[in-house]
């Protein structure tokens, strides 16, 4: 048993607001569950002993002076800030982009309280035990509603900000009304010594669209273990970036469910990870009506004794016929001590579906590294622009161009470190 | 005093245990346009890539000069720095790598190697730019990833745009020619000519004589099974478009013949 899950349910008992009632379901729930060990399916390599070893004090709402946000040249966003897991209107932006309502927990109306109820906890599965914990522990959260038809063009930056030492637990609560559009970015880049758990549920209603990133960039000793889940109505559209960098202890639980007819979610993850950093995914795509579309591309480049940890689920359940879902994973490798844990698994219920599904680990192509060397680029020049160049492809998938820009470039700097730990000719490693 | 630029002597080259070059001979002088043309199969990419350095090509003899520099002694990126450019008779797809990044990685590359500095963003965007403009290339061609996506004629300019950037001083273009529309052509062959500064030599490998009539050779050669097995002046090209090769492969085995007879 973890002492820290037992004072976890200790401090969860005492939680109390308007959303008590969900809170005490999630926490007799939590109750049946046991702390991960390396029998534990859903953990078996991600060891989350660090969390007792740690000595984490709940938030405190200090303002820090040095919080800052990253700037992204030519981007039109406006940022809602995080300050060790409770929402900072002070930092925040004070001008929202119009026909959508953002609001903290507390600040919730009746009305706003009402959808919120409906939709905590009903998008993510009971599954997942840190999912369990936010639901008990995290004490604010935010609340973001597009109203139907409103198309937001502004892109909202939910920042997540830690002071040393801290514990924090988040909540963001989505819903994309019909017909709407909605584009958000979840940032996370802190390293100090830190524990957070951050879960967003968003709603996306028929005929809506929604852009979702979440850049998992901490690093270090900043343990985050957090999820994204996602409802997908009649005819809506999901496009995903999810980034991560690897820390002692770095988790994310997808959820993609097609719960209703023609929907289309593009689901792309790239990852770099270096010296004993951990990155754990696992992804869940539930096609659970017909008609839907899913591709997923995860991709990544592991260095020195890093370890990746991949699960890729799709589910096709009976109802769902011509249903197309394509999940690809292709892990570049550079050195012998990189470790991947790769699994796929397909459950398919329908008879009419396409379904492709691999995870392969990527060969330097020959062809194209003798077409750069022709143009007088040397053969280790080359290599880093391959190398780079394969997560880079999903980069340049994101459709909003500033922000590929920003992230492409905290790539390369950490691309750039990565190189001197890995000798060249070791690339690739099955 | 002679002004070779490329000598290649009897060079003979496999690929995986298979021989394709069988004694192959070619001098190109300074200045001097050059075509190869030749069946199906004869070897001419196999030379480009020969001179070019690509992996799983082996030189089983003979030797290629690039002025004083020994081509085969030197690596891939070491011969374009000479200054060797090989247009591919089929340019790779490289997604997630622009085609910007990459151009101005060669392009400092080879500065570097002459002892130049690198080129400021903006001085090579500006020429970048202006090289698309030269082959009718969108400019924005550049920032997408290279040849990703590009029709067959656009990965064929794109290739004349990469050597107008890197000035080469010989220019092998396999079959630059070949998936072109009338217009496209035209402005290959413009790209080409305008290179064209008595110095700068090319080696333009073609199946149709009709390129010929933009680019003038000097000299036009068949390479057949692996060797030169004839050379003439631009007349030769058309005599080939005429005739085919058929002719030439029955004087070369009425050749080998007497030659038997000789031995006896
Ligand atoms: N990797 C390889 N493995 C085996 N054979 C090869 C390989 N590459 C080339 N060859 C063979 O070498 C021969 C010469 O090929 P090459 O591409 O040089 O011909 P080419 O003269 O350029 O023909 P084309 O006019 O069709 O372009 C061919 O028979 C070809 O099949
Ligand atoms: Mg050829």
């Amino acid at each position: 048993m973890s002492t820290w899950l037992a004072n976890a349910i200790v401090r969860g008992t005492d939680v109390s607001d308007w959303l008590s009632e969900k809170r005490q379901a999630a926490l007799g729930k939590l109750k049946q569950q046991s702390w991960p060990n390396r029998k534990t399916e859903a953990w078996k390599y991600t060891p989350v002993s660090v969390i007792d070893r740690g000595a984490f004090s709940p938030a405190v709402n200090d303002v820090d002076a040095n919080a800052a946000i990253d700037a992204i040249d030519n981007l039109d966003a406006s940022a809602l800030v995080f300050l060790n897991g409770r929402y900072c209107e002070a930092l925040s932006c004070k001008t929202l982009p119009e026909g959508v309502s953002i609001t903290s927990f507390h600040n919730a109306s009746a009305a706003q309280k009402e959808w919120a109820l409906a939709q905590f906890a009903s998008v993510k599965p009971d599954r997942h035990l840190f999912g369990l914990i936010n639901d008990v522990l995290a004490e604010d959260g935010l609340l973001i509603d597009v109203e139907p038809g409103v198309q937001v063009t502004t892109l909202l930056r939910v920042v997540n900000l830690f002071s040393e030492g801290i514990e924090a637990h988040s909540r963001i609560l989505v819903r994309v009304g019909k017909g709407a559009k909605l584009a958000i970015a979840e940032e996370f880049t802190n390293s100090t010594p830190s524990l957070n758990t951050s879960f967003a549920e968003y709603v996306i209603e028929d005929n809506a669209e929604l852009e979702h990133y979440r850049f998992a960039l901490q690093t270090g000793s900043a343990l985050s273990v957090g999820g994204g889940h996602f409802k997908l109505h009649d005819h809506s559209k999901l496009h995903s970036t999810l980034v991560g960098f690897g820390s002692q202890l770095s988790r994310v639980d997808v959820d993609i469910e097609h719960a209703g007819q023609h929907a289309y979610a593009e689901k792309n993850v790239v990852y770099l990870l270096d010296g004993k950093e951990i990155f754990d995914l696992h992804s869940t795509i539930e096609h659970a009506k017909p008609n839907g579309t899913t591709e997923e591309n995860v991709r990544g480049i592991v260095a020195d004794q890093a370890k990746v940890v991949f699960n890729g689920r799709i589910h096709i359940h009976r109802d769902a016929q011509k249903t197309l879902a394509e999940l690809n994973n292709r892990n570049l490798l550079l050195s012998r001590k990189a470790e991947v844990n790769t699994k796929p698994e397909l459950e398919i219920y329908a008879d009419d579906v396409r379904c492709a599904h691999g995870a392969t680990v990527a060969e330097l192509d020959t062809k194209a590294l003798y077409y750069l060397q022709s143009r007088g680029v040397s053969r280790q020049d080359a290599q880093i622009m391959l190398n780079f160049g394969f997560i880079n492809e999903l980069v340049d998938r994101m459709p909003n161009e500033a922000l590929a820009t920003w992230l492409r470039s905290k790539l390369k700097v950490r691309f750039a470190q990565m190189k001197v730990s890995s000798p060249q000719d070791a690339l690739v490693n099955s | 005093m002679s002004n070779a630029l490329l000598s290649v002597t009897d060079l003979h080259a496999s690929v995986e245990e298979k021989t394709i070059l069988k004694g192959l001979n070619l001098t190109v002088n300074e200045g001097e346009v050059h075509a190869i043309m030749g069946p199906n199969g004869a070897g001419k990419s196999t030379l480009g890539y020969v001179l070019s350095g690509r992996e799983g090509y082996e030189v089983n003899s003979g030797s290629a000069k690039l002025g004083e520099a020994d081509l085969l002694d030197l690596d891939p990126e070491e011969r374009a720095r000479e200054g060797l450019f090989l247009a591919f008779q089929y340019p790779v797809e490289i997604p997630g790598v622009s085609n910007l990044e990459f151009l101005k990685a060669a392009v400092d590359a080879q500065r570097e190697a002459r002892g130049e500095e690198p080129l400021s963003s903006k001085d090579f965007l500006k020429q970048a730019r202006e090289a698309c403009k030269q082959v009718n290339l969108p400019a924005d061609f550049l920032k997408r990833g290279v040849n990703e996506g590009f029709s067959g004629g656009e990965k064929k300019r794109n290739e004349i745009m990469q050597m107008l950037l890197l000035q080469p001083k010989l220019c092998i273009l396999d079959e630059s020619d070949s998936g072109l529309d009338i217009d496209a052509l035209q402005v290959v062959a413009e790209g080409v000519n305008s290179q064209r500064d008595g110095k700068r030599s090319f080696v333009v490998v073609t199946h149709y004589q009709r390129l010929l009539d933009f680019i003038k050779p000097d000299f036009v050669h068949v390479l057949a099974d692996g060797q030169i097995v004839k050379s003439g002046d631009a007349s030769l090209a058309l005599e080939l478009e005429a005739q085919g090769y058929a002719w030439l492969q029955e004087q070369r085995a009425r050749d080998a013949e007497l030659l038997g007879e000789e031995h006896v």
